[in-house]
This record gives structure tokens, sequence and C-alpha cells, in this order.
């Protein structure tokens, strides 16, 4: 069985082809923009594509062009499985089929590229959560730095300091040592 | 979804999603006590599962989807609703420079196409290729009905082909495409980078016809009656707004951003003179309106001729929960005709009578059936 993922995000492309290589002796191909020379070269039984790409327009339209285009797509939902088009559309996935293609065999397809979605988005949360952490981290130490030079202030009495206003406000520490930094810029006319 | 009064609505970056984004952005939404957040989508087939399948409350449609969605054409049944129309008019077909300047001067774009199409069979060349943004679509009935009528068979004599709206532009420098039926600004794009030139628009087919819609499928409307009725006053409030020819520059600004349309404001500030987002009741849901879409789909052999016509028009275009929004805001009530004229061909649409409209025009799927 030909598989072809049609993703315009190569990382997550490649972690979908990957996970099915893993599964099935299948062969898989992947694309950024589905090109309708290119699929009748490759020939895919199965056709994998993000939500998120433009191609899902083009691909749909097939099923209707069978004069020009000699292997219609079906949009691949399994009526006997109740919540799995819903899972897949959450998950930002489609599939399309060749018609008369064995249901349970495309199932196992998506069900990996939906567990590849969520575990792409998973790790692109992490890594964003991991940024934001860091640039906290930086901009307290900037905050703590401030009021030492500024007030004269120990690093230990100028971290509590920080640590006071941010349970006072009940806002994160991150948040309290950014505004310190706004507002001495402002006053020094860094800003207007 | 998460919380009451919250909603997220998706939107195609296209000039006549102006409603959902001005309700945003002016506080129409917020005024009626509603938390929207928007959703960009890159293509139809995605809005329309996302609707179906619950993940967006409600969206900026393509009115043919609402009907197509609702019969099953082209993918799995779900009953959805037009409770209101977003705009009339907006939409145009671009033909590439390279066909354009082939043509006689004083020779009418239609004579001009089918003698050059005619041609280039002789010679034995490839068809012309053309796009509509999606199967489903009023670009696709337009195009056909205007190709049609210059003689011009879109199944045979032609190629047309789903491109989604971005990508035709580059698709039509890179000459795979000799010309496509979009909505605006994306016609004013490719005329303002020198790529093409508009051959007819929307309203030289059928002076007052439907654009987009707001589509929410049968079932979240029945279990939200009162989100719903909000959501429709806020959008019709910034249609009224989108249409004041003073807020015209403001708005061709708005939709210019990178999270809306993300096109030239210029493009966009010039293709707006084409759309109606509220004069002239444009946002009632005619069912004459539906089954005149329903007459198209049945031509092209995209539904089946034996569909009750006006039954299936007036469940999916919901002229009632309309009325009952205009009438909260004091606005008339649009009664339901059931005629429609305006059409280049001076024919009138029947409601009563649209298969017999659908069979007989001289090109079409049930001519030859």
């Amino acid at each position: 069985m030909r598989v072809l993922v049609v993703d315009p995000d190569p990382a997550r492309a490649a972690l979908v082809v990957e996970g099915l290589s893993g599964v099935h002796p299948l062969e898989v191909r992947q694309a950024a923009v589905f090109d309708e020379q290119e699929a009748a070269g490759f020939e895919p039984d199965v056709v994998v594509v993000a939500a998120d790409s433009p191609d899902r327009d083009t691909l749909e339209s097939l099923q209707d062009a069978s004069v020009s285009n000699p292997r219609p797509v079906v949009m691949f939902v399994d009526r006997s499985e109740p919540g799995l088009a819903e899972a897949a559309v959450r998950a930002g996935v489609a599939a399309y089929i060749v018609d008369g293609l064995a249901p349970g065999r495309v199932r196992a397809i998506l069900e990996v590229a939906m567990s590849r979605f969520h575990l792409m988005h998973q790790l692109r949360q992490d890594l964003e959560k991991a940024k934001a952490d860091l640039a906290s981290r930086k901009t307290v130490e900037r905050a703590k730095a401030l009021l030492m030079k500024e007030r004269g202030l120990e690093e230990e009495q100028a971290y509590k300091l920080l640590r006071k206003l941010s349970m006072d406000t009940g806002r994160p520490l991150g948040a309290v040592a950014a505004d310190l930094l706004a507002f001495a810029g402002v006053l020094k006319g860094d800003q207007a | 979804m998460s919380g009451a009064g919250e909603f997220k609505l998706g939107f195609v970056p296209l000039n006549d999603a102006a409603p959902l984004i001005v309700a945003k952005e002016r506080g129409f939404f917020a005024a009626e006590g509603l938390d929207v957040q928007l959703s960009r989508e890159v293509s139809w087939a995605t809005v329309r599962d996302k609707v179906a399948a619950g993940a967006l409350d409600g969206a900026h449609m393509l009115a043919p989807i609402t009907l197509a969605a609702t019969l099953g054409a082209g993918g799995e049944a779900q009953p959805m609703i037009a409770p209101m129309a977003l705009n009339r008019s907006g939409a145009a077909f671009t033909l590439s420079r390279r066909l354009t300047a082939a043509m006689e001067p004083g020779e009418s774009r239609q004579a001009g196409l089918a003698r050059l199409i005619a041609a280039r069979r002789a010679q034995g060349e490839p068809p012309l290729g053309f796009a509509v943004v999606f199967t489903y679509s009023m670009h696709n009935y337009l195009l056909r009905y205007w190709l049609a009528q210059a003689g011009i068979d879109p199944d045979r004599d032609v190629r047309i082909t789903v491109v989604p709206p971005s990508r035709v532009a580059g698709k039509l420098a890179a000459g795979e495409l000799d010309g496509f039926c979009a909505g605006e600004p994306w016609n004013a794009v490719a005329e303002d980078e020198g790529l093409g030139e508009v051959a007819f628009r929307a309203f030289d087919i059928w002076r007052d016809g439907p654009e987009k819609v707001f589509g929410v499928t049968a079932e979240w409307a029945q279990r939200h009656p009162q989100a719903l009725q909000s959501l429709l006053r806020a959008l019709l409030k910034a249609g009224a707004w989108a249409d004041d020819a003073e807020n015209r520059t403001q708005l061709a600004q708005l939709l210019a951003r990178p999270e809306y349309v993300d096109a030239s404001p210029a493009s966009i500030a010039r293709s707006l003179s084409t759309t109606t987002f509220h004069r002239g009741e444009a946002n009632a849901p005619l069912p004459v309106q539906a089954g005149w879409l329903l007459s198209q789909m049945m031509r092209w052999g995209q539904a089946p001729r034996e569909i009750d016509v006006a039954a299936v028009a007036a469940q999916v275009y919901r002229l009632d929960l309309y009325n009952q929004a205009a009438a909260d805001l004091g606005w008339p009530s649009a009664s339901a005709p059931d005629a429609a004229d305006g059409f280049a061909d001076g024919r009138a649409f029947r409601l009563d009578a649209a298969q017999a409209y659908a069979a007989s025009f001289a090109l079409g799927r049930l001519a030859h059936a």
C-alpha cells in the first residue's frame, strides 16, 4: 500500500512518515504541497493531509473529476466507528483513499498520523514553555541586578523584595520583574 | 464551547469575512456579551469539517457548502443551516494577460475565449485551465454559467480545477492557470500585479446574487437558540458598519492585517466596492437563492435531480431566524419571494420550477442525460 503524506510542516510530516514505517511495510512519501502530476506518478492508495494544508480543497475536488482523474479519492469516514472523524478533525488530520480500499487498513494509518500530530503539538508546546521559562528567569536576574544597583541591596535581599512584590500582588515573579524593568525604563526616559 | 458566551468562529482570508472580523474588532460581539475567538482557516473543506465536528461553533462559509453538507454531497451528510447571508457579490473571474492580449479589440471576452478555445483545439493543444476555489461554490457555478453562455462546455472544452485563493496569482504568473474565479481581494491582487484582467464580476451574471453565508449545523442552532440570535445581531450590526462608505478605509486597513486577509490594503480597498454587506436586505438568506444554487448543482451533476428543491432551500436558508434578529434590531423583516430575476440571460428562476430550469440549459449534465 502506498501512502502520501501532504503537510506544509515538514518536521511533522517526517514524524508521521517515521511512525508509519514502524507499523506497516508500506511505501510512504511526503510532500509539502499536493501536486497532481506527482501524485499520479506515485499512485497513492491513501493520502493523509494536514488540515492546515490549503491543498485539501484540491484533493477533495478530485472525486468529482472522474473524467480527467482515473484514480478518484474519497474522504475516509468509517461509519462503524462513531467519533473517529471528529477525533481526526480535532487532531488536524484528514485522509483520502482510493475508492474500495478496506477501511480497517486506513484506520491504522489515520491513528498513527493522529498520534504523531498530537506528539508534535506537545513537543512544540513544551518548547514554547521552556523558552518562556528561560525568558522569565533572565528577566528576574535583570530585575534583581537593577534593585542591587539602585537600592544598594544584596542579591538575597533583592530576590526577597521581588518575591514579596509577587506575593502581595498575586502575580508571577517573572511578570513582577518585567514590570519593574519597564517602569525603571520609563523613569530613566527610555520610553515615552 | 468552553464557557457560556464563549464561541469559536472560522473564516477564510477574504474581503467578505469582514462581518466576523468587524464584529470582533469593533466590539459588536462584546456588546452582545459574547467572547468570540476567530480562527483563520486555509481550506473550505476544513471549515466544513470543523463546523460539522463541533471544533468550530460556526463559520464564514461558501453558501453551497451548507446545501452540499445537508445533502451529503462530497462527504458525510451533516444538516447545516444559513441563518444569515454575509454579503452579495464580490467574486470575479480573472483571465491571464496572455489570453486577453490574444483577443481582438472590440471582441467580447466570451466571444474571444470561445474563438481561442476553438483555435487551440484545431491545433491539438491541451485545453485551457481555469481554477475555482471549491467544488461547491458560487464561483464554480458562475464560471460554468458564463462559459456555457458562450457555448463553451466547462467539463469538455476547458479544464476546471480547484486551487486555494492564496495560490491562484502564483499559478497564473507561472502559466499553470489561464484564469480563475475567486473572491476578492484576489482578483484585485492579480490585476495590481499585472498578471490578469477581470473578465466578469458576480453581479454581471446575477445582479443581486448571493455570496457567503454564516453557517452552523442545524444541531448547534437547536442547542444554542439564544447565542445564535446574539451572534446574528452582532454580525448584522457589523455588516451595516462595513457597508458604510465612511468606514471603508478603516475596514481595508483592518482586513489587510496579517492575522486576517494579509494582502495589500490598496488592493483590498479597491475591491471592497464590488461587495455589498448590508444594503438592500443583503443579509436576508432568501430560500429562492438557495434554490438557484441547488438548480446549478443539479445542472452540473452535483445533486440528484429528484430532490425537493423548495423544501431543502427552506430547511437550510432560515429566513425566520434572520427575521427574528432583524426585528430585535428594529429592522424591517424580509419576505421570501418565490422567484428571482436580474440574470444576464434575462430569464427568471422560480423556486417551484427548479428542476425544469436546471434541465433547460443547452449545456449541462441534465440536458445530455
